[in-house]
């Protein structure tokens, strides 16, 4: 071995001597720990946008407590544990707040590192369990699945009256959570689940699932993927020329999947928490500011991260303080209005649990085009 | 050893014991980390480097240890105990799935060990009863050893620093025994390593089987470090990392693998100033290193110095100079 030996563990030394290390400026930090690679880089560039967006804007407007706001992006390459060692990086850079991340996978695991240190996070993910499990440091943007499927599957029952469904999901934490919120709600309601099909992040070849849903002579199909494997699902579903109807839950409806599938999305219909063609005159005007900028029209994940700012920016003010421990308590059963603050673009409010609950809509997409068929209240 | 060696070795262990101290928590987690994965890459260096055979299946042995180290202390048995128990089921399966796979070699053998890992994968995600299924397992305990808990990052990074000596002197010592050598003789020549009477199929067998048992190993710590394993995280791509770490590295040399590692976890620490194109650049990178030095960074450093003996010693031969 001889000189073998030295030369890796100089350039050993050498690396890890660049590791950064924990610094403090006086600027207020805040963490982006988002989907910026692999399979989540879709919906985490709308929410780094939009996060952007709206911190240059409350910059702009004097800062926070009179501290301009320093917003760092963290990739957490949709890893769980990418992810997890990301905020873990965030806390030891000084973040008072961590913004995201939006895949439930990654959530439910960095989330005891947020817990742990005592740093709230607000998250985009939409699984049920994020506020089951007693962390009193977690917030969500949107509605959990156990929220909006119910509101879902009424519709469906009571206005469309469906006796039958076949069920299409992703088989990681987000479709499955969805998945069982779903059938649970179904089963309550007596409604048959005539078809189960599960597939894979980033599945290309949606052909035999579609064999299937479409074999099973349900009333309607219920679809719940992530944004690019519902472009693929529906194309499939098109070219095989389904002709129930096609309901799904945010994402299948997302502006994303518009742009990918293009008329494929036409005709689909289902609920969504957000959207940027709700007839909401600050939900127009952020879509409106976000695209001039950006050059894309918003996603639900876009105003979700808007949004968020915007509540650090309330919560801190109304605390007179950025105390993270005064943050999440004042979170709890909190109410805003976008009297309170304009750039909470709809009334929001958060129960003990960091679950969110406001007015949710029903759309279907029309020439591409998210239409808002009905408002639904607050539950 | 010679004294410069030992010297070098008792330097680079201080640093390691030292280093933890000068860094956030976040560096403390990229360093442990690190020796998790070159365990890992260890235990393939075993299998590619030394017999010469490629495996896609570092990954699924992780998962299997993983899992076995998590479920078994989660349900109270003492950590040393799951712990043996993660690698001893890694060699009984490495040496089962071995021993019909090693009929075939190379790019086939990659084949069927990536069939093995993609079928691991679907065991851990569907068997929902056992394994928690897609939404995995979350809390698993770190251990406590004599009654100090490791749960703090610096704590647990010794924990792993000590598996990691450990580990690297126990496979020094096989690769120096003749087990090792017959390993090396069988990559240099396979015929001639049989005509002198080494058993080819046993020898490789082993040799897939202690690496698989350190992928064993690696799992169990690695469910220690995040305290969280679901089915993907021991999917292909895990698999496909641990192999360039080892290649990177340098197959077939001792530090090769850790340097290999060090390189893949460090990376995109050092490419994150470029923002969005650092797994471009990162992938640039791996290209140009293997267009130009196939035998990885450490097989660089010996053309270095094969190249620098050889203009001191014109006469000599280029095996003379390598030596």
């Amino acid at each position: 071995m001889k000189s073998k030996t030295i030369a890796p563990l100089a350039i050993a030394l050498a690396l890890s001597a660049g590791l950064p290390n924990a610094s403090w400026a006086d600027t207020l930090k805040i963490a982006d720990v988002i989907e910026l690679s692999g399979a989540g880089a879709t919906v985490g560039a709308n929410w780094r946008d939009a996060l952007k967006l709206a911190f240059e804007e409350i910059n702009a407007a004097g800062g926070i407590l009179g501290q301009q706001v320093e917003v760092t992006d963290y990739d957490t390459q949709t890893d769980p544990t990418t992810s997890r060692a990301m905020v873990q990086k965030a806390i030891d850079d000084g973040a008072y707040v961590i913004m995201g991340p939006i895949y439930s996978g990654s959530v439910k695991v960095n989330m005891m590192v947020a817990q742990q240190n005592g740093i709230p996070q607000l998250t985009g993910a939409e699984a049920p369990f994020i506020t089951d499990m007693g962390n009193p440091y977690i917030f969500r943007t949107s509605f959990g699945a156990q929220q909006s499927m119910p509101k879902l599957v009424k519709y469906l029952a009571e206005d469309l009256k469906v006796k039958s469904v076949a069920v299409a999901w992703v088989n990681d934490d987000f479709g499955k959570g969805g998945r069982d919120s779903f059938v649970g709600e179904l089963e309550r309601r007596n409604i048959a689940v005539n078809a189960d099909v599960s597939s894979e992040v980033g599945q290309a070849d949606f052909a035999a699932d579609v064999i299937k849903l479409k074999s099973s002579n349900a009333d309607a199909v219920f679809a719940y993927l992530h944004e690019e494997e519902s472009a693929r699902f529906l194309k499939e579903m098109r070219k095989q020329g389904v002709t129930q109807p096609i309901f799904g839950e945010t994402t299948l409806m997302n502006q994303k999947v518009v742009d990918l599938a293009g008329d494929a999305v036409n005709g689909v219909r289902g609920h969504v928490g957000l959207s940027a063609n709700a007839p909401i005159p600050g939900i127009q005007e952020f879509a409106k500011k976000f695209e001039a900028k950006y050059n894309y029209k918003p996603d639900h994940n876009a105003i979700k991260a808007y949004m968020g700012a915007y509540v650090v920016k309330y919560v801190m003010t109304k605390n007179g303080t950025a105390d993270p421990q005064a943050f999440a308590d004042t979170l709890h059963g909190l109410t805003i209005t976008p009297a309170d603050e304009p750039g909470i673009l709809m009334e929001t409010s958060w129960d003990d649990k960091g679950e969110v609950n406001r007015d949710s809509f029903l759309v279907e997409v029309k020439d591409g085009q998210q239409t808002v068929v009905s408002t639904l209240p607050k539950l | 050893m010679s004294t410069r060696t030992s010297f070098s070795l008792v330097a680079g262990l201080a640093i390691l014991i030292l280093l933890p101290f000068t860094q956030s928590n976040y560096g403390v987690f990229v360093l442990s980390s690190w020796m998790v994965y070159s365990i890992a890459a260890m235990g393939l260096n075993l299998t590619l480097g030394y017999a010469g055979q490629v495996s896609l299946a570092q990954a699924s042995f992780m998962g299997i240890g993983a899992y076995t180290t998590a479920l078994m202390t989660m349900a109270g048995i003492p950590w040393p105990l799951a712990m043996l128990a993660a690698m001893v089921l890694c060699f009984v399966i490495g040496l089962l799935l071995g021993y019909p796979a090693l009929r075939v070699q190379h790019h086939f053998l990659a084949f069927v060990t990536l069939a093995f890992n993609a079928l691991v994968v679907l065991v851990l995600r569907n068997e929902e009863w056992l394994t928690g299924g897609t939404y995995g397992v979350v809390g698993i305990p770190r251990p406590e050893i004599l009654g100090l808990p490791t749960q703090k990052p610096l704590a647990f990074y010794f924990f792993v620093l000590a598996l990691f000596m450990l580990t690297a002197a126990a496979l020094y010592g096989i690769i120096r025994s003749p087990w090792g050598r017959a390993f090396r003789a069988l990559r240099e020549n396979p015929i001639r390593a049989n005509s002198l009477g080494v058993d080819i199929r046993k020898t490789t067998l082993l040799a897939f089987a202690i690496g698989s048992a350190c992928g064993g190993l690696a799992g169990g710590l690695v469910a220690q470090l995040t305290q969280f394993i679901d089915p993907n995280s021991f999917g292909l791509t895990i698999s496909l990392k641990v192999l360039l770490m080892v290649i990177v590295g340098g197959a077939g040399f001792f530090f090769g693998p850790i340097l290999g590692a060090l390189l893949i976890v460090l990376a995109p620490e050092f490419l994150r100033f470029t923002e969005g194109y650092y797994l471009m650049l990162y992938a640039a990178l791996v290209i140009v290193l293997m267009v130009f030095c196939p035998s990885g960074l450490l097989g660089l450093v010996e053309r270095a110095r094969t190249a620098l003996k050889l203009r001191q010693n014109p006469n000599a031969t280029t095996w003379e100079a390598g030596r």
